[in-house]
Order: structure tokens, then sequence, then C-alpha cells
């Protein structure tokens, strides 16, 4: 678990900006939820891993907290993304985007070969 | 993205304090996202109990979480390290008593140490004043007599024009000068010096310019002045560039302010003025060789070596042993780099740290003791946590942290303490005219210094009870048993012995100050020859230095003695060329022939010292006059004339012989014996006395002179008064002002500090032994409590045990004490130069010092003595 939680850290952080992004402000739960829906029921999320990223995040000044209602009008603490955070989504997915491109290069099938 | 990193570490940092409510709110977001799950659990059909199970397994774990969550709010590693130090600081404040004693005993060594070290860099290790340092250095001339560090000008001048290694050579030459500012005058300390000096040196002016590179001879001369006289006497006026300023009756022009900081070349005399060469010596004095007065430093052109240098100063140095053989034969010229100048310093400076190193050393096997016999007592606690599964590193580290707390507190407190010690230089100093003393600052290396010697008395005396206790056998310590009894048998002896060596110390030190403080005491209750209880004030005056002739002098001088004379609250007013106990106390002689009286060896005539005085001398000053009378207004330059000797005078040449009406030969002229005086000291309080004349002041006329007052009392005002009235009488003529109570201190300073110090070492030594003793003794009182223990079950009283305890400390505190006594006898005889009235021997001080010891030891074994007496016997044999 360890291993794959480190790679998780990353990409899972990325995750969150991104359907914060989308989605406006979430509270964690919902957060954790819509990752899941957006990956297609693929991604089985350990939900209390998701709460050391938002914090990380919310002290690199990405994005920020608050005590609100929910829709069934429960207490829950909201995430939305700060100014800054809306430029490191779009930087980190161009980043990503390349990361990707370049390694599915390495991974296609040798046809061209 | 740095940024983004700083300001989560900062983020974190904060999270350290205030937790509680941290905790709670994440606990609260927790709470709630089970909640939601639990709800759309519901929604799907669970029931709520399954519902919050999934929820929670989801989650991974509730605990688990917050502690994943925790340590991304905080650092993990300052987090334990803030823990221990919480746990280390909450130890100390338990043992106020032990803290107290443990940091003031590293404060003390490493105080000292940080002072001592100041002063090393302030007197021997600081390079030059200037910019780049590295590349000025010292020029000597070598001869067969050895080194000489003066040059004459144009030999100097010679060398900076045709050296090629070096890119500039200044020189100067210390003088003094007397500055009037308003009403008062007083000595300034200048260096005459070379125009490229502070280009040589690569220093700008703060205020002005400096000496333009070619000055000649000016009818106005200029002067830079040093910022600290322009802070002292000019009120830092920014004005005052361009302004004159009275030196020595001559009005110089104001041409820069020297940059902050800068005092001279001269290390413990700092520079008050600096002025060009060409106006203070006349051409025909710079043109000869033999006259050798100025100190010569060069500056070494970029890449070029010392080695290098040395060699071309050779070369030079030979042409001008040969070109000028009747002053400079057998001369040359070498040069002392920074290099080799740090070599030659670091022998003295190494010895002075290692005699400090070794106090620090002490006072660290003193605090070592403490800890031990802290840790002896704490063993069960530690066994008990290690039994609950702390870690032998982890206890390890809180020792550690514990002894670091200790030194940093030491070594905070030791900087003030130097502090303070550096604080007191001026008291230290001579009391001077001119301002003296080294430049003593606690700068960046003093701070690192301090820091070095505080990391290493914790690894000193921290480690070794960190490392003996992290050994601790589990077992066998929580059944109370002392493990390892050979090992700190071993180190019982040798911590004795430390003991014993502290102890013997401070006896030799306590009695050293004894017989000191005795000499003192004795060299203040010497009869001077005059009344030291008296007001008396002093103004120096110098009609010479105004350009008065000695008729005008004299005419000057017997009216400021009648103005002051008339002036209410003045007992008298005299005049004397020379005053007793001062600077110029008065080593010029003149030499004697006596008619009818032959002289030791045959001699015709013999050297003897004397002084001018006026009318009302002996009476102002308190000097019994033994036979005769003092002069009086008819002891004019016309007159006859007279003297009057001293005691000494009158029974080494008329033995049993009528000395009144004697007649002697004094610089050929021959004067007639109407007094004789008692004897007075004149150069110092030690000295022996020797013959001893007076002659009238208006019979020697001379351009210089001291008005003496005996005033009713203590006024500053008459003072005040008096230089007014003297003002009146001649404004040009420069005086500076000195009380007896001024004299008296110069005179006894030398006596004073020997006590002040000696006596501080002893009482060093005498606190440091104390506190060895004591951790020796609760050290042991620790160790045997089983064995008071069974004593007590057994039938012995609170008494005996006391006694058994305070034995032990006596013991150890006799034996210190006869080594110290011995070595004392050994030692004392190397002080015997500096004691007036006391032997080195004297039996008084030795019983006291030792006393003193014994009675201070009984004290340190008093409170582990109590400790031991109040051992209950039920819970200590229960321990087994």
């Amino acid at each position: 678990m360890g291993e794959k939680s480190d790679v998780w850290q990353g990409t899972l952080a990325l995750m969150a900006l991104r359907t914060l992004e989308t989605m406006g402000r979430q509270h964690g739960y919902g957060l954790a939820r819509r990752i899941e829906q957006t990956s297609g029921d693929r991604l089985q999320l350990n939900y209390g891993t998701l709460y050391p990223a938002l914090l990380k995040l919310e002290q690199e000044g990405f994005i920020r907290s608050h005590w609100g209602l929910s829709e069934n009008n429960r207490k829950a603490k909201f995430y939305a993304l700060t100014k800054a955070g809306q430029r490191h989504v779009k930087k980190a997915a161009k980043e990503w985007e390349e990361t990707t491109s370049i390694l599915a290069r390495f991974l296609a099938p040798a046809e061209e070969a | 993205m740095p940024m983004r990193k700083l300001r989560a570490l900062w983020i974190r940092i904060r999270g350290m304090i205030g937790r509680q409510s941290d905790d709670e709110d994440f606990a609260a977001e927790l709470e709630s996202h089970v909640d939601l799950h639990t709800e759309d659990g519901v929604r799907a059909g669970l029931s709520p109990e399954e519902a919050r199970r999934q929820a929670l397994i989801r989650l991974g774990g509730v605990e688990q979480t917050r502690q994943a969550y925790r340590e991304r709010r905080t650092l993990p590693c300052m987090e334990t390290l803030s823990q221990d130090i919480r746990f280390g600081l909450r130890v100390l404040r338990n043992n106020p008593a032990y803290s107290a004693v443990a940091v003031l005993t590293l404060a003390l060594g490493i105080g000292i140490n940080s002072a001592v070290f100041t002063v090393a860099q302030a007197a021997l290790l600081r390079s030059w004043p200037a910019k780049d340092p590295s590349r000025l250095a010292r020029l000597i001339s070598t001869t067969p007599q050895g080194q000489e560090i003066n040059f004459s000008f144009a030999d100097y001048r010679d060398l900076a024009e045709q050296t090629k290694s070096l890119e500039g050579i200044l020189a100067f030459n210390r003088r003094t000068k007397i500055l009037r500012v308003g009403v008062e005058s007083r000595p300034v300390l200048d260096d005459v010096v070379s125009p490229n000096y502070f280009s040589v040196l690569g220093l700008g002016p703060q205020l002005g310019r400096f000496f333009p590179a070619e000055s000649t001879s000016e009818s106005h001369p200029s002067v830079v002045i040093s910022d600290s006289l322009w802070h002292r006497v000019f009120n830092a006026d920014r004005s005052l560039v361009g302004k004159e300023i009275w030196l020595t009756n001559r009005p110089f022009t104001v041409l820069a302010v020297a940059p902050p900081g800068f005092r001279g070349l001269q290390r413990g005399v700092p520079t008050d003025l600096w002025l060009p060469i060409a106006n203070e010596y006349s051409g025909q004095e710079l043109a000869d060789r033999k006259n050798r007065e100025f100190e010569v430093i060069g500056r070494l052109r970029p890449g070029v070596t010392a080695e290098g240098a040395q060699t071309e100063l050779d070369v030079l140095g030979r042409r001008l042993s040969s070109a000028f053989p009747a002053a400079d034969k057998a001369r040359n010229v070498a040069l002392i780099s920074e290099r080799e100048r740090l070599r030659e310093v670091m022998a003295p400076t190494l010895f002075l740290l290692t005699v400090v190193g070794l106090v620090l050393l002490i006072c660290c096997a003193n605090v070592a003791g403490l800890v031990l016999a802290r840790a002896d007592s704490r063993r069960k606690e530690f066994a008990m946590r290690l039994a609950l599964g702390a870690g032998r590193v982890h206890l390890m580290r809180q020792l550690l942290t514990e002894s670091a707390l200790l030194a940093l507190l030491g070594a905070g407190l030791g900087l003030l303490f130097a502090y303070g010690l550096l604080r007191l230089e001026p008291v230290l100093m001579p009391p001077a005219e001119v301002e003296i003393g080294l430049d003593l600052h606690l700068d960046a290396s003093v701070l690192v210094f301090t820091g070095a010697a505080a990391l290493l008395s914790v690894l000193v005396f921290g480690l070794m009870p960190a490392i003996q206790t992290s050994k601790i056998s589990l077992v066998s310590a929580i059944k109370g048993e002392k493990t390892g009894m050979v090992r700190s048998v071993q180190r019982w002896t040798m911590r004795n012995g430390i003991v014993l060596v502290e102890i013997a110390l401070s006896v030799v030190l306590l009695t050293a100050s004894g017989l000191v403080v005795r000499s003192l005491l004795f060299s203040q209750s010497l009869p001077l020859g005059f009344d030291r209880q008296r007001h008396l004030i002093y103004f120096d005056l110098l009609p010479g230095v105004a350009g008065h002739n000695p008729q005008h002098s004299a005419a000057f001088f017997s009216q400021v003695r009648d103005k002051a004379a008339a002036l209410p609250g003045v007992r008298h007013a005299t005049l004397a060329r020379r005053v007793l106990l001062s600077e110029s106390g008065g080593g010029t002689q003149q030499r004697v022939s006596i008619p009818g009286v032959e002289l030791p060896q045959g001699q015709l005539s013999v050297p003897i010292k004397f002084d001018a005085v006026d009318g009302n001398y002996f009476r102002a000053i308190g000097t019994s006059l033994i036979e005769g009378r003092e002069f009086n207004s008819g002891d004019s330059p016309s007159a006859s004339p007279v003297v009057i000797v001293s005691r000494t005078m009158a029974e080494r040449f008329w033995p049993n012989k009528q000395v009144l009406g004697s007649e002697i030969v004094a610089d050929g002229v021959a004067r007639q014996i109407v007094g004789v005086a008692e004897d007075a000291k004149i150069n110092s309080v030690h000295e022996t006395s020797e013959p001893y004349m007076y002659f009238p002041f208006a019979q020697l006329p001379g351009g210089e002179g001291t008005l003496i007052v005996e005033a009713e009392d203590n006024t500053p005002a008459l003072t005040g008064r008096i230089l007014s009235e003297i003002q009146r009488v001649d404004r040009n003529v420069p005086v500076s002002i000195r009380t007896l109570r001024y004299l008296m201190q110069q005179a006894f300073w030398a006596d004073q500090i020997a006590a002040g110090f000696v006596g501080a070492l002893g009482a060093l030594g005498i606190f440091l032994g104390t506190i060895g003793l004591y951790g020796v003794v609760a050290f042991t009182v620790s160790r045997r409590s089983r064995e008071i223990g069974i004593r007590m079950a057994l039938g012995a009283e609170k008494g005996d045990i006391m006694r058994l305890v305070l034995g032990h400390g006596l013991a150890l505190a006799a034996v210190g004490a006869a080594i110290g006594l011995i070595a004392s006898f050994a030692v004392m005889r190397f002080l015997s130069t500096l004691l007036f009235g006391v032997r080195p021997t004297d039996p008084l001080t030795f019983t006291c010092s030792s006393a003193l010891v014994i009675l201070v030891a009984l004290a340190a074994s008093w409170i582990p003595a109590r400790r031991a007496a109040s051992i209950d016997p039920m819970q200590s044999l229960r321990m087994e």
C-alpha cells in the first residue's frame, strides 16, 4: 500500500483540484465520491487518504476551506479553488498530459518498427 | 514553487502550537464525512448500523486518518523535539536548585571563556583595522642588536619610492597634543602620518576628505579627527569640517572625520587625531637618518607574496645600508606579513584559552557530577520508561536534550556575564587623562566561539551520563539494585580526585587573594608624607605653551595663585612645579655638591630629585616641617637662594649636625638650607625614602607649573570658579584639572587590580569547589541510601547519619585543604614582588583560607547530609 499511495498522493491532488475546478465547491465526502464517479468507478479510494492531501493543498494555498451546510442541511467542511489553485490546475494538467503522451509513445505497441 | 513549499512549512510549524482546536475541527469534519456517507448508505437501502460500518471501512479507520492528517499538519520530527524540550524544561523546573546551580556553573565557565576570547581577539587576533588587511604587512628594521620597528623618515621615503612589490607604504608616529575646546584643555593622542595613510589602509572618511596625496607644510595645517573624539568633544557636529580647532596653541583646520570604529593602528591606545608629517617636523629633522621615529606599514600589490616582497626589500635594505653607512650600517629591512603576525600571537592566545578552557572543563566536570547524581536517583524512572516501551535511543536523546537545555541557558547567561565583564574594562584600566583601552565588543566570532564552547560542554558533561543511563539493566534497576558497581567505583574515585584538585586550588587562590588584600590594606595605611584626606585640586598650567617667556610665566603664576587664594571656600592656594605621585611626579634631578660633607665613593656631586614650590605648599598638602620655615614672599628671584631638604636628605648628609643654615651647591648655585620637611612619596607608594629637595617657586622660573588649591570641602562649583579666574588672567594658557582623589586612584591602581583579580579568582575557585563537593557527596548519599536505611533500621540515630555524610565531605575537604596549603607554600613566593607589609607565608592568611574552605565544605555537605538523615528506613529497604 505504501508505494502505491505515494504515487496516488500526487495524482490524487490533481484529481481533487480538477474536480473542484469543474464542480465548484465541494465537501470532502462529495469530492471523494465525485472522483470515483469520474473514474467510472474504476478507482476505489480509501477516503481517509483524501484529507491529508486536501490539507497539503490548503497549506500550499491552492484551495481554501470553510464550514457550511450540505444539500441535506448537514454541517460539512467545503473546499474551493483559490486563484492560485486555478492557475496551478491548468499548469499541472498540461504537464500531466505531456508526461502521459510521452509515456504513451513508449508503451504503444511497436507497430512502426 | 519553493515559495509554496515555504508557506506550507511555515503553516506546519505554526501547526505545532494551538493544536487543540485544530484537532477538534478535524474530528468534526470526519464526523460529518461519516454521517454523509451513512446517509447515502441508508438511502441505498442499508440499515443505519450497516451503513455506518461500511462508511468507516471505506474511510480506512478514524484513528489512522487522524494520525496521517496530524502528521501532515505539523512536522513530526519537530514534534518529538519539542516534546523532548518541553519535558526537559519541566524536569529542570521541577528541580530549581539543581537547575540554577548547573546553569550558573556553566554560565561562569562559558562567560569567562567568551570574555577572554574577546580580549584575545581584540589584543592579539584581530587584523589591521583596514580594507583587505591580509595584504598589509609591518616593515621592521633588522640590526645586529635585534629588531626595531622604527624607521627614519628618509629611509622610509626611499623605500616607498623604490619598492615595486608594495603598492603603498605608510608611516606614522605617536605624539600627544593639548586640545582646547571652549575654556577647557585636554591632552589628546595624535598620530603624525604620511599623507597616504588612509589610502594605504583603504579607508574613506565619514565626513570631509582625507589628506591630499602631496601635502607640504602649510600655514594653516589640517587635521583629521577620530569618530570617538568627534562624538566625545564635538557632539558629532556635522559642520565641524572646515572649521578651526586649537591644538597646543596653534589653529588647525578640520579636514575630515575618520570612519566610525577606526582607532588608529596601535591596539589599546586609540588615536584621537591624525596630522600630516610635513607640518609637524622640520625638513632637517626629516632628513636625519639617525632620527628613527616612524612605524611603517606596507600594502602588498595584488598577487605578490610576502616572500616575494621580502626578497625585494632585502635588496633595497642592502642598498640603503651601503649608501648611508653612517646611519644604516649593518641594517636591513624585513617584512612581517599578517599570516606571520598571527603565527606569532598564536602561542599566547592558545595559552590564555587553555587556562580558561581548564576552568570550563572543571565547570563541566562539576555539572556532570550533578547530572550523574540526579541520573542515579532517576534510575527507576528511566527503567520504568524503558519497560513501558521507550527506546534506549529515545532515552539518551531525552537526556542529551536536557543537557543541551542546560548548556543553552548557561551560554545565554554566560554571554550576559561576559558582556558584564567586558563592561568592567574602563574600571580596570589605569586612570589616565587620555582614553586608553582595547576595542572590546561581542561580535559574531564571539557568538560562534560561545556556541562551540556550549556544544563542547554538552558533549563533556552530557554524554557520559546519557550513555551510562542508557546501559541500565532493566530488571535490576527496577528491583533497585546498583549495577556496574566496579565501573562506578572507578568513576567515583576519579570524581573524588577532581574535587580534591578543586578544593586544593581554591585554598591556593584564597590564600593568594588574602595576601594581596592584606598587602593592599597595608599600602593604604602607609604614611605618604602628606594628608590624603584633604580636598586638593590641581590645575596644571602651561603658560610656556601659550608663548609666555619665563618672566611672564612667573607673573601669570603669582596672579592666578592670588586670585584663587582670594576665593571663598579656598583654604590655601600654592604653586608647585611637579605634583607628588602623578605621572610627572618628579624624575628630574640636579647635581648637588655639599661643602664640608664627604660624598659616598668620593664623588664630587650626587644627583638629587627636586621640586619647586611656593609658600604655603607644605601647609596646603599637609606635610609637616620638622625644622625651620616654609618659603615666603621674601624668597624672590633677587633674594639669596634658599632650599628646604627632606628628612632623609638631612639625616644622610648631616647626621647629628646642624642642618639649618648649612649650604649646598645645586647646578652651580649655592643655596642655604632654611627648613627640613618630612619625607613624602614622590613617584610611587612603595618607594623607599630618598633625599629630596625643594626650591622656592620664584627662584626657579619656567613655563609650566601647577596651582594647588586646598578647598574647605568637596565642591565642584569651586573648581569652575577657579578655572574661570585662570581664564580671566590669560585665556590662552592650557589648563588641565586633577584632584587628589584621582591621584590616589592612580597610585593604588596596581594594588587594587591585583587584589580584585586574585580575589575574583579566589571566589570562583571556592564556588566551583563547593559545587564539586556537593555533587560528590550528594551522589554518594543516593548511592548509599540502602546502606543508610539499614543502619537506621539497626538503630542509628539521625545525628549519626548526619555525622557519617558530613564526615565524608569534611574528609575530602581536609585532604584537599592540606594539599592546597602545601601548594600555597610553594607558590606564594612568586607573589612576593606584589606583596607589601605581609610575608608570603603569613600564617594568619593561611589559617583563614583553609578554615574558610573547610567551613564552606561543611555547608556544601550539609544539604545531602540532611537528605540522608531524612531517609525513611522502611522505604529505602523496601527497594530490595
